[in-house]
């Protein structure tokens, strides 16, 4: 209660520390709730590649369109160590599809069941089925979570792709990687969907049931990875391939250091947050010497006067930190709400994250209020007496 | 036993290379339980110094071989000139009872916030505190004022919360620096009165700085200082005593 009023009788020095330690915060929040997104979005990739090997073409240079050829297959089958190897068709779903923040919407088109049981990331609909084997040659779709929500579809309703009108038969439950923006459709439509998007000179070579986007390889169980990786781009002329170790590697240091660099932004403006709280307790030592002095003289120790001032300290925090957590999750929900219509959602506060930032600000506040509160600590009480 | 003994009390204040202050000098006083002792004399004399020295708020300089003797500082026989700043503040807190010239309640507090913080740093639980901080200002004529702020008191009510303050933990000794320096003479007969009335009821021993004659003139005994030593120790004539 007396800390309370010792707080509010200096309302704005304490208000604008406050709002200092609020910035701060709320910055850690959103920041860390963006990183939070990101983390989860490579941790689904990396999920995702785990234990498997994704093969391209590489002809074009590594950042190459151009598909592989359904025949790799059969060779990539035959390499040791290989388990089970099935083609794959993806592609963004939008011809004209601008440079978003987050994964772009994606059409995947697979065999249902070619994987033999071998894919360990597990998708369940929410509505409706997943695709089975007997989808081939229908137009239907299966649509992720999000992407369902941005193109408003409905069970039993029409999606156009492309110029194509397919029925969706399923949306997904939200996984918070990949598959909620993806799109899946059966294999050899998805081949002739992708066929149609080669150049001329290339589509005229091949005809859309020999292509395929990529072909993803289970190896056998306790097989050398980057060996079988070795193996099948010996095997399979100008082919390139990622493993899930090399997956973690590239995107993870990448996104490694985006976290870093945002984590860092949000704890420059906690330290001017800090400095400011140090700021005011030092003021508010020097406006309550006297007091301090007839508290020291009547018979309050040291640790006593350190302890209420750190404790003030401590509250700013807290109340900085909690004011600053709401500001945040509020930014959060609101641009979340707002990207979902595109099917971008770009934070993730997790209780995790709310706990820490809430802690850290207190903690910072108790920790600023220590040099200004063990000063206060140390006067003379005589002098502290007479000080006007 | 003396209930306060002290020899040979020095306190020198270097202000800087050139201005040193000498403020006590070689003092030795004793103190009898249940005394009301005055200490006077000018300005820069040094009472308030030995005061502060002999509430613990300040501590005599050591010895310097050659120049000066340890000095001695016993309050009921325990060695006081020693400990530090721990250990006075406890013996200040439980043992000791302040009063200051110009009150010095904590201005965000209530008179009884203000005696029951008294109460608290001794040991006390807080509703302990609260009812010991009722029961003292009772005492003082201050029960119906006890949820006021200092700033809603008259000098005369804010002084009469501080010997509140300096009774609540009923200690044997009560420092009273200039208690009636700030109030007029009426407030200061009547806080005066208060205090001699608790050295008589109570047989707590007061020591009292002023320059107030009245006020030197109401207690048993008057201690006379100039220029950092002791020059006068006389029994005050009882019969001419309030």
């Amino acid at each position: 209660m007396t800390l309370l009023r010792n707080l509010g009788r200096r309302k704005l020095r304490t208000g604008l520390t406050i709002a200092g330690i609020t910035i701060g915060i709320w910055a850690l929040v959103v920041f860390s709730s963006m990183a939070n997104k990101i983390n989860s979005l490579v941790e689904g990739g990396s999920e995702y590649y785990g234990d498997k090997i994704v093969v391209t073409d590489a002809s074009g240079g590594g950042f190459s369109t151009l598909p592989v050829s359904i025949d790799s297959v059969v060779a990539i089958q035959g390499i040791d160590g290989v388990d089970v190897a099935i083609p794959q068709v993806a592609f963004v779903a939008d011809a004209d599809a601008t440079i978003s923040f987050g994964p772009p919407e994606q059409v995947v088109g697979g065999v249902a069941g070619a994987d033999e049981g071998r894919e360990g990331f597990e998708l369940r609909a929410s509505q409706g089925r997943l695709l089975t084997a007997d989808d081939e040659g229908e137009n239907v779709v299966v649509m992720g979570a999000d992407v369902a929500r941005s193109r408003a579809a409905t069970l039993g309703g029409d999606l156009v792709i492309r110029g194509r009108t397919f029925q969706v038969v399923g949306i997904l439950e939200p996984t918070l990687t990949a598959p909620d923006s993806s799109i899946f459709m059966p294999f050899d439509i998805a081949q002739s969907m992708l066929h149609e998007q080669l150049p001329p000179i290339i589509s005229d070579q091949v005809s859309a049931t020999e292509i395929a986007s990529q072909i993803v390889v289970y190896p056998d169980a306790g097989a050398d990875i980057p060996a079988v990786a070795t193996a099948i781009e010996a095997a399979v002329p100008n082919s390139s391939t990622l493993t899930g170790a090399e997956f973690d590697e590239v995107i993870g240091s990448t996104t490694a250091i985006f976290s870093a660099i945002i984590t860092g932004v949000a704890l420059i403006s906690l330290m001017v947050g800090g400095l400011s709280v140090i700021n005011t307790m030092a003021m508010s030592v020097a406006e309550r010497t006297r007091e301090i002095g007839i508290k020291r003289a009547i018979g309050a120790g040291r640790r006593r006067i350190v302890r209420e001032l750190m404790l003030e300290a401590g509250v700013i925090g807290f109340i900085g930190g909690l004011i600053g957590l709401g500001l945040g999750a509020l930014v959060v929900v609101l641009a979340n709400e707002a990207g979902r219509s595109g099917g971008t959602i770009l934070f993730e506060l997790t209780p995790s994250t709310s706990l820490f930032a809430v802690g850290f600000a207190t903690v910072l506040g108790i920790v600023a209020g220590v040099i200004p509160a063990w000063h206060a600590a140390r006067m003379d009480p005589v002098a502290a007496l007479r000080y006007e | 036993m003396a209930l306060l003994e002290a020899r040979d009390l020095r306190k020198t204040y270097r202000l800087s290379r050139t201005n040193v202050i000498e403020a006590l000098r070689g003092v030795d006083i004793t103190i009898e339980p249940g005394e009301m002792v005055a200490i006077m004399g000018p300005s820069g004399s040094g009472k308030s110094t030995l005061m502060h020295i002999l509430g613990l708020l300040h501590t005599p300089d050591p010895a310097v071989p050659g120049e000066s003797p340890a000095p001695t500082l016993l309050i009921d026989g325990r060695d006081m000139a020693t400990l530090g700043d721990g250990a006075r503040t406890r013996i200040r807190a439980s043992e000791m009872g302040f009063v200051f010239q110009s009150f010095n309640l904590v201005p965000t507090l209530t008179a009884l916030e203000n005696v029951a913080l008294a109460g608290d740093y001794a040991g006390m639980s807080g509703a302990q505190a609260r009812a010991a901080a009722a029961a003292a200002l009772d005492l003082v004529g201050m029960g119906d004022r006890a949820s006021h702020r200092p700033s809603e008191l008259s000098g005369g009510e804010q002084q009469r919360a501080a010997i509140a303050r300096a009774l609540i933990n009923k200690p044997r000794l009560i420092m009273a620096d200039e208690p009636t320096g700030n109030l007029d003479s009426q407030r200061a007969a009547e806080v005066l009165a208060l205090m001699r009335q608790f050295n008589r009821e109570q047989g707590q021993t007061f020591v009292l700085v002023t320059h107030d004659a009245e006020v030197g003139a109401a207690c048993d005994r008057i201690i006379r200082m100039r220029d950092g030593l002791i020059v006068g120790d006389e029994r005050v004539d009882s019969s001419l005593a309030a």
